[in-house]
């Protein structure tokens, strides 16, 4: 073996030509052809790899390489038949050959293993035809897929229109809110203005006719009095007229105090109606009733409610009526604070000895001046312009009528703050 | 009971002012009748002589002002001083337009209602005076016989007894004597009395 391999390229044999007798006709003929078969073997698989490497997409290429290096093959064959017509390296032209025909079988071998699947692939006029099918469904793929977008369109538009509508709707509806809010508060004002007017009106007609009541004894105590001076004071007195007058006056001085005491039953009057009351709630309920108001006012309401305070035996309607009535004392004691926050602030906290609860307002307005504090319980007794002066005396009076005692602060820094205390084992005191 | 030269009428429905304002009027020697109600004064019987009337303008029934109307309405010619428990400024102005002599407010000095009570009554009786002389002098002028108020009327327009007589187509000694009665008739010393006779009863001359 090795001896044939380095005997490769000797030549030890005759060439070939020999065998043609030198015949320069037969030699030149073989050679001539030999070589134009090599040449056009050596171009098929140049043309076989130029179209494989072109045509990419067609399946099985590789058998594409297979025939080209197969034709090279035999190409060279050829080539070496004119090679040994002179130079006889049989040994090489036989190993090419040899090398030739293992790929001659192999690709013989592959082809036919690929005829079946070659027999497979569609034939052009059937491409063609699916071709035409295909080409049809695409179309039809695009009408429809048109038509699609169309409808798309159209309903991405009837969409928008829709949503422009529900917007416009939706604003329309936001205006109404805000319409309906504007009324609402208008009607608020109103109400509140109508409460307060009736209130005030009430009030005033009750103080004018108190007053009515109060100012015909009076009235006529000073004309007995007037008449009494002038039946002594004249040239011959009468004593009997003067004594009747003073009498009268007398009988009119009771009858003022009888009068006075009425009232005062009167506004005693409405026995509370008691009944299981937690302070906390009241407050909470009377910090909602007040917070429009305190809202309008720019004043910040701040409450800090004790826990675990004991409930009460009390008339809630009038113990909200007290905190009403501190609650907008506070408000409109800072309406006129511009330099410092108007703040509210509402605590309760329970109280021992006796047991009970403690609840403060505490407001940050103008204050009250030492001279004011006690005055300030005083039935009448008014620093507001429109106050009645009856609001902290009724409230003093429902606290003391639940045993308990309502009593106003000067706070250290701004404003006032009123506290009271009502006993959970509520006694009225006298 | 003879009758009294003056009376006070005293409406107020508090029993306690009535006989208070009863007694300081009677201290100064006046007479003075009360009563609860306008219903009650406009039903009394009021004798003739001056007075006034002292009224509370809240009462029951109608009020004060409205009893105010009322005798003006009726043209009962009364002073009136008003009293109220308080000072309604529209009220006053309304009484006192009306022609009110006074209003006070309760309680006041008795001073200041015995003032206008005086001049209340003041007023009652001058303006009686000159009623009672106007009503005097309607009863003479319709004593005149229609040519004698003929001749008055041209008489105090001015004319000469000359023109009256050219006037009425009669002769001037005619117009004379009549002229003559008219004064005796209406008790009148001149000229110028008679014409503020007829100025007061109203009489209208042709030249009007």
């Amino acid at each position: 073996m090795s001896e044939f391999l380095s005997k490769l390229f000797s030549s030890d044999f005759m060439p070939h030509g020999a065998c043609y007798l030198w015949r320069p006709e037969i030699v030149w003929l073989h050679a001539t052809s030999d070589t134009v078969i090599a040449l056009s073997y050596y171009l098929i698989p140049i043309v076989l790899i130029y179209f494989v490497r072109k045509r990419t997409d067609l399946p099985f290429n590789w058998i594409f390489v297979m025939f080209g290096v197969f034709i090279l093959a035999c190409g060279t064959t050829h080539l070496m038949e004119v090679v040994t017509l002179w130079d006889p390296v049989y040994r090489l032209s036989g190993v090419i050959k040899a090398f030739t025909a293992v790929v001659s079988i192999a690709t013989a071998v592959m082809l036919v293993r690929l005829i079946p699947q070659a027999l497979a692939l569609p034939s052009p006029t059937q491409l063609r035809t699916a071709n035409l099918k295909l080409e049809r469904e695409i179309k039809e793929r695009r009408r429809v897929e048109e038509a699609l977008h169309h409808a798309h369109d159209e309903l991405e538009a009837k969409v928008q229109e829709r949503t422009a509508q529900l917007a416009s709707t939706n604003e329309e509806l936001r205006k109404q809110i805000v319409e309906r809010q504007h009324a609402e508060e208008a009607l608020h004002t109103a109400q509140s203005q109508l409460a307060h007017v009736t209130r005030v009106t009430s009030m005033g007609e009750l103080m004018a006719s108190i007053a009515h009541e109060v100012n015909q004894p009076l009235s006529a105590i000073v004309t007995n009095g007037s008449a009494a001076q002038r039946w002594l004071s004249a040239p011959t007195p009468n004593l009997e007229e003067a004594k009747t007058a003073i009498t009268r006056i007398i009988r009119q001085g009771n009858r003022a105090s009888e009068l006075i005491k009425e009232i005062r039953a009167f506004v005693k009057k409405s026995p509370p109606q008691k009944s299981r009351v937690e302070i906390n709630d009241v407050i909470r309920e009377t910090v909602a009733l007040v917070s429009r108001e305190s809202l309008r006012n720019h004043v910040a309401l701040q409450t800090d409610l004790g826990t675990d305070l004991p409930a009460l035996t009390a008339d809630r309607v009038q113990l909200q009526q007290v905190l009403v009535n501190l609650m907008m004392n506070g408000i409109e004691a800072m309406s006129a604070i511009e330099n410092r926050s108007r703040q509210l602030s509402i605590t309760s906290e329970p109280q021992e000895n006796p047991d009970g609860v403690l609840v403060a307002v505490r407001d940050s307005g103008t204050g009250i001046s030492p001279q004011n504090l006690e005055r300030l319980f005083e039935t009448f007794f008014t620093t507001k312009t429109e106050g009645m002066g009856m609001g902290l005396a009724i409230g003093r009076s429902i606290v003391k009528a639940h045993g308990g005692r309502l009593w106003a602060e000067a706070n250290p820094d701004h404003g006032a703050t009123f506290r009271f205390m009502i006993p959970t084992v509520g006694e009225a005191s006298p | 009971m003879s009758k009294p030269e003056s009376i006070v009428y005293v409406v107020d429905d508090d029993e306690s002012v009535r006989e208070a304002i009863q007694s300081l009027i009677r201290s100064v020697g006046l007479h003075v009748e009360a009563f609860a109600s306008a219903q009650d004064f406009l039903r009394s019987k009021r004798p003739d002589v001056p007075g006034c009337l002292v009224l509370d303008i809240r009462l029951p029934g109608f009020s004060g002002l409205q009893l105010q109307r009322k005798l003006a309405d009726a043209d009962i010619k009364i002073p009136i001083v008003f009293m109220t428990g308080h000072g309604d400024i529209p009220m006053t102005v309304k009484a006192m337009k009306a022609g009110a002599v006074e209003f006070l407010t309760k309680p006041f000095r008795d001073q200041d209602l015995l003032d206008a009570i005086q001049q209340a009554i003041e007023t009652d009786r001058s303006a009686r005076r000159e009623r009672s002389l106007t009503d005097d002098l309607r009863e003479r002028y319709e004593s005149l016989t229609p040519r004698e108020r003929e001749v008055t009327r041209l008489v105090v327009s001015g004319l000469l007894n000359k023109q009256i007589a050219g006037e009425l187509g009669t002769s001037e000694v005619t117009v004379k004597t009549q002229r003559g009665q008219v004064m005796q008739k209406m008790g009148a010393g001149s000229l110028a009395d008679l014409v503020r006779m007829a100025e007061r009863l109203g009489v209208r001359t042709p030249k009007d």
